[in-house]
């Protein structure tokens, strides 16, 4: 195994927006538990919400002045554009997400609130970064931990905790899954250094045991992108969390995961050996192609909102693993440009369900019938995220699919097998629709059960407008966001 | 005194010269084909293992079928081992010697390939037939002495596994597969010390046993982790490649490790440092005579024949590596080292072993010494002639044990020799066998240990360096007759002193004996000046009659000082303990003791005082407390650690836990402050969390009805589905084959 003289400097250099979020996320604790511990429940939350958008953009801003690249030790974590791109989005869809939590009532204790937020971030952003089995391992477990802490946090709600629970439990098995599979690859190359690997399995070839390995490594990141077989706790941990940990859940946590995917697909498939049938790409496609089907269909059957939003979760994560499994760098960047714009779009919708539970107290389809004369902005906002996540024209969405598929076409030696799931991906999409539109159908046109107005706060009104706004206007002018993003 | 030996080192050494100077391998042994026996050596230790697992799972009434697989399974390795040693047989007739190892891969590690494997070659042939022999024939004996016993399943499980780790030890290539091994062998060890555990003090004579070897086995396991590092290999012998193969031992000479060694000798220090835990060497012996606690088929099995040697036969496996860098007839300083521990340790166990009173006691400390023996014999005379001391010693010590242990059974579990005697009479077949064990121990003509222990001190003769180790050896030799002679007047001749009727052991103990007695006699011819035939099969050479021996310079004075020697010290005993007819003092009752430990209760109302120790009490109590070795190991590292663990406790109690209550007391007082300043907030708050964790539990409860562990199981069975098409699919595109 290499060793690599640690540049501590070095380190610090490359995770400054890191130590600014613990910084900022020990600052909350310390205002919110010392300062204001006999101010207003509402007053706290704001406190340390403010705090935490502050935090997240001066980050966000630190990355954005400071280009170029750099790694630590031998690569355990790169800072390059690409992954600037990742960590910025991640930066921003965390400063959404709190700026949506101003007004949440499931916690007494706003301060821990977002302080856990912002260490989920942190993980998100190493794990985007890490390209080390270690690295990639630890910053995992510091996001997981996080959310599983958070996704409890509603803690007089029975099913806050059981979401967390089940997370918890199938989690620590994936984690555990993965692990094992990690120490494989470092047993059967004696690195774990994610270059390495790809030089060790290119040198040596295939076994068994590398197989194996890969299957336990499909196992772990594919709980962290829910994709099936390893997507069951979803559903449950969607309806059970509270939403904007949801919220969380299914968009920075899916940015960094797709991230890190992306890096470790790279050193799965042997560069010499760089064909179609490679056994991770094998591995990939029939994830994918079991999430498209399995998350479509189930979506179909679904009355709650969160669950349904769960489901779909899981097709649109078997959409991105089409585009990974094509392993070009034009798909790796359709993939996050992908990742983002849904984790964009994803946050929005929550940010709905989540005004619409606080008013009627459940995400179940009545809930939301006629959304549309109660507040038709909200209604709006609902409508342009879920046919944007429907993938219609002009919308984000549909770029973004487009991209993705175009990729995976245009991918050399696809052959009949690419074209073959890209046409079944279309038609599962097209299956899509079906759902989606169940759901504006309520907003849209079943009459509401009372006409008084849906109580909404003016910053959520605002950011929900500004999300759509985003959704339409990056359908509208893609090169926007797509010029931005460098390819892997 | 025996020529043909001497110059069978000396060619061994001119080969191995021969080889440094050429690099090719040793003319005399031939890395042939593996054969089809060597293929399936492994079997000869697993299946003792296995045989130790299944009894493992029987339950406690089952003897027959303990005692029966146990039998069956080593019955099985010898008739393996006898294959093997026949094959080797075979191939030497044919005018060459085998080395077949059988080299598999352990597991890789990047590109570190851990490789491990076994070996066949005329050292372990001999070794494998012994133990497995030996063995045997204890297993037998066992079935008697033990029938009483209500753990015999679980004594049974703990033999098989002793002998399946001591058969691993014999044929392992790999010295990290051998430490392995040997590990097994030390915790069965430890196990079979200890196996009447509720007796004090056979526990705390196991847990010495374990503590005193692991001193040892930490400097070996230095020593291997050193030679692997150097070498990159494990392995002893891989077609050249080996650790203690030409090439390896030439770089090991270069690299120098501290104080002016060379890294071969440092290795070859902490591993006889191993060597010396396991074999009892001083300073190392003193858990030897304190493990006789354990029954007497275990003192027959493993601290006499067999695991004590084990020491022996590693120092005899790693000979190269030892003699690596002799100048020509000179020695080098781990071979010198071993010369000078083993003679100490040979002399000290002859001058303890004649103060001490325990049947058992005087035996262990009569291994202590001719293990001593052994030593010397492999750093003075070669593998051949320490080998040699081993294989005879094996099979006279165990014959010694055993009758030793038909004694305390006859006796009613008496051990003390003071209230035994005449039992030549009561016990004649016992006798007998014991007779033929003592002569051979002795060194008396004719008998095996007058071959082998004579080889062993011509060669000391014959050392450039120093006349000093022959010195010692030869009143070694001169006390061991005497001890020898003492004890069996004292048990043998004489009045009964002891309490009810001595009688004599059932056929299944004594049956063993004789056959023991058998080897004891004959099996030394062997190996002697005219008819070298054990060195010459060990090394490798073809054999030749020495016709001119006789003509040999020095070895009739010798043979002739040996003999001497030897009736002299016969003759002594005789004098003092047979002659003069020891008899209990007439005016002092019998007391039956039991004795609780080896500390010798100097003076029971009732005992006889020794004729030496009324003539030099001073000496003689010196003596009969073994030179206060276990007191000064009290005085000094057991009370450092003591010491220690006493000041870690004090720490902990004092220091650290003064700084934990401290601040535990800091914050109670935080708490009781901010109690008295809003009691309402918190008592309210209180109340809620109650509420909730009661929420909560009625949560859990409803979970574990639930369907998690499906979740769980999907997962699962989702990861199993995806490995199947992957590797189906790997293996349809020709990227794996399976």
């Amino acid at each position: 195994m290499n060793t690599f003289a640690v540049n501590y400097g070095n380190l610090f250099s490359i995770t400054i927006p890191e130590t600014i979020l613990e910084v900022v996320s020990l600052l909350v604790l310390v205002v919110d538990l010392g300062f204001l511990r006999k101010s207003t429940q509402p007053a706290r939350m704001t406190a340390a919400c403010v705090l935490g958008v502050i935090g997240s953009v001066l980050a966000g801003l630190w990355l954005l002045t400071h280009s170029g690249t750099a790694s630590f030790a031998g690569d355990a974590l790169v800072l390059n554009s690409l992954v600037a791109a990742a960590q910025i989005g991640i930066l921003l869809l965390t400063a959404l997400v709190l700026l949506l939590s101003f007004q949440a009532e499931f916690s007494r204790n706003p301060g821990e609130y977002v302080a856990i937020v912002l260490l989920a971030t942190t993980g998100m952003m190493l794990v985007a970064a890490a390209r080390d089995l270690l690295v990639i391992f630890v910053a995992l477990e510091l996001l997981s931990l996080s959310l599983y802490v958070l996704a409890a946090f509603a803690k007089s709600s029975a099913l806050s905790s059981e979401a967390a629970l089940k997370y918890y439990l199938f989690g620590g098995m994936s984690a555990a899954l993965m692990l094992f599979g990690f120490s494989y690859l470092y047993g059967l190359t004696g690195t774990t250094n994610l270059n390495g690997i790809a030089v060790s399995l290119a040198s040596q070839g295939l076994s068994p045991l590398v197989v194996v390995a890969m299957v336990l490594v499909a196992a772990g990141l594919g709980f962290k992108v829910a994709a099936v077989p390893f997507h069951l706790w979803a559903p449950d941990t969607y309806q059970g969390a509270p939403a904007p940990v949801a919220a969380l859940i299914a968009s920075g946590s899916k940015v960094a995961s797709f991230a890190v995917l992306v890096a470790v697909t790279g050193s799965l498939i042997p560069a010499a050996s760089a064909s179609r049938g490679a056994t991770w790409i094998v591995l990939l496609v029939w994830m994918a192609g079991a999430s498209i089907l399995l998350g479509n269909l189930a979506a179909l059957a679904q009355t709650s909102v969160r669950r349904l939003l769960a489901y779909s979760a899981i097709a649109h994560a078997g959409y991105m693993l089409l585009g990974i499994a094509a392993n070009t760098p034009q798909s790796g960047a359709a993939v996050f440009y992908y990742a983002l714009t849904y984790a964009l779009t994803t946050v929005g919708a929550f940010g709905v369900i989540a005004v619409v539970e606080r008013n009627m107290g459940s995400d179940r389809f009545d809930a939301f019938a006629g959304l549309s004369r109660r507040n038709p902005l909200l209604a709006a906002s609902m409508l342009i995220f879920l046919l944007s996540l429907a993938g219609i024209p002009p919308l984000v969405g549909f770029w973004a699919k487009f991209n993705l598929f175009a990729a995976v076409l245009r991918a050399p030696g696809v052959g009949a097998w690419g074209l073959g799931m890209v046409i079944f991906a279309l038609a599962a999409s097209a299956v899509s629709l079906y759902y989606y539109l169940q759901v504006l159908k309520r907003v849209y046109v079943v009459p509401a059960m009372t006409d008084e107005p849906m109580a909404v706060s003016a910053l959520e009104q605002l950011v929900l407008l500004v999300i759509a706004l985003l959704v339409a206007l990056l359908g509208i002018f893609p090169s926007a966001l797509s010029g931005w993003i460098p390819l892997g | 005194m025996t020529p043909p030996m001497i110059a069978g080192s000396a060619s061994l050494m001119a080969t191995w010269l021969a080889q440094e100077s050429n690099g090719s391998f040793s003319p005399a042994f031939v890395d042939g084909a593996s054969s089809t026996i060597a293929h399936v050596l492994w079997l000869i230790p697993a299946i003792p293992m296995v045989a130790a697992g299944l009894i493992a799972l029987l339950k406690q009434p089952r003897r027959a079928a303990a005692a029966g697989l146990a039998i069956t399974g080593l019955a099985a390795s010898l008739i393996l081992s006898i294959i093997a040693f026949v094959h080797v047989l075979g191939v030497w007739g044919s005018g060459a010697a085998t080395r077949e190892a059988v080299t598999f891969n352990w597991f890789d590690l990047g590109a570190t390939h851990m490789q491990m494997g076994w070996l066949l070659d005329p050292l372990a042939a001999v070794m494998l037939v012994m133990v497995t022999f030996v063995g045997l024939l204890i297993f037998i004996y066992s079935t008697g002495y033990m029938a009483e016993d209500e753990n015999f399943t679980r004594f049974f499980c703990f033999l098989s596994l002793f002998a399946g780790g001591m058969l691993g030890v014999i044929i392992s290539n790999s010295i990290l597969l051998l430490f392995m091994c040997w590990e097994i062998v030390g915790l069965t060890s430890y196990l079979l010390i200890g196996f009447w555990y509720h007796k004090p003090s056979a526990a705390a004579a196991a847990k010495k046993a374990f503590l005193t070897t692991r001193v040892g086995d930490i400097f070996f396991l230095l020593g291997i982790v050193w030679l692997f590092a150097q070498t990159g290999t494990t392995l002893f012998y891989n077609y050249g490649s080996g650790a203690i193969e030409p090439n390896a031992l030439a770089a090991l000479l270069q690299q120098p490790a501290a104080w002016g060694l060379s890294a071969a000798t440092a290795i070859g220090l902490l591993i006889f440092a191993g060597a010396a835990g396991k074999s009892g060497q001083l300073p190392l012996h003193v858990w030897l005579p304190d493990a006789m606690e354990g029954p007497t088929p275990v003192s027959a099995l493993i601290h006499a024949a067999t695991m004590v040697a084990a020491g022996v036969y590693l120092v005899a496996r790693v000979y190269p590596l030892m003699s690596a860098g002799a100048s020509a007839g000179g020695s080098t300083v781990s071979l010198t080292t071993v010369a000078w521990v083993g003679a100490l340790t040979a002399l000290f166990g002859s001058l303890v072993a004649v103060a001490q009173n325990d049947i058992k006691r005087i035996l262990a400390y009569s291994t202590v010494s001719q293990l001593g023996y052994m030593m010397v014999g492999l750093a003075v005379g070669g593998v051949a002639i320490g080998m040699f001391h081993l294989i005879t010693h094996a099979f006279f010590k165990a014959l010694l044990f055993l009758g030793a242990g038909s004694v305390i059974h006859g006796c009613h579990e008496e051990q003390d020799i003071r209230r035994m005697g005449g039992l030549r009479h009561e016990m004649p077949r016992t006798f007998y066998a014991y007779l033929a064990g003592m002569l051979a121990l002795s060194g008396f003509p004719l008998f095996s240990g007058f071959w082998s222990k004579d080889a062993i001190i011509g060669s000391a003769f014959h050392w450039p360096l120093s006349k000093g180790p022959f010195v010692l050896l030869i009143i070694g030799a001169l006390l061991t007759a005497f001890y020898m002679m003492r004890q069996v007047g004292y048990v043998f001749f004489g009045p009964w002193r002891g309490h009810g009727h001595p009688h004599e052991s059932p056929s299944v103990m004594t049956v063993p004996l004789s056959i023991l007695a058998v080897f004891a006699i004959f099996l030394g011819f062997l190996g002697t000046p005219a008819w070298p035939w054990f060195a010459s099969f060990i090394q490798g050479e073809p054999l030749k009659f020495e016709a001119a021996w006789y003509a040999e310079p020095n070895l009739m004075p010798l043979m002739g000082l040996a003999i001497v020697l030897v009736l002299l010290g016969l003759g002594a005993g005789w004098l003092l303990y047979v002659r003069r007819n020891v008899t209990r003092p007439a005016s002092a009752p019998v007391h039956h003791h039991a004795q609780e430990h080896g500390d010798e209760p100097q003076h029971e109302a009732g005992d006889l005082v020794d004729v030496l120790e009324g003539a030099a009490p001073t000496v003689w109590s010196w003596l009969a407390n073994r030179l206060y070795f276990d007191e000064l190991y009290a005085a000094t590292v057991i009370r450092w650690y003591a010491m220690l663990a006493w000041l870690s406790d004090w720490l902990d109690r004092r220091v650290w836990g003064g700084i934990v209550a401290m601040v535990a007391a800091a914050f109670r007082g935080l708490g009781w402050t901010n109690k008295t300043v809003d009691s309402q907030l918190i008592d309210g708050a209180f109340d809620k969390t109650c509420e909730e964790l009661v929420t909560s539990g009625g949560v859990l409860a409803w979970l574990q009805a639930d369907r998690s562990p499906l979740y769980l199981r999907v997962l699962t069975v989702g990861a199993l589905v995806l490995a199947g098409i992957a590797l189906v699919v790997a293996t349809a595109t020709g990227q794996v084959r399976l």
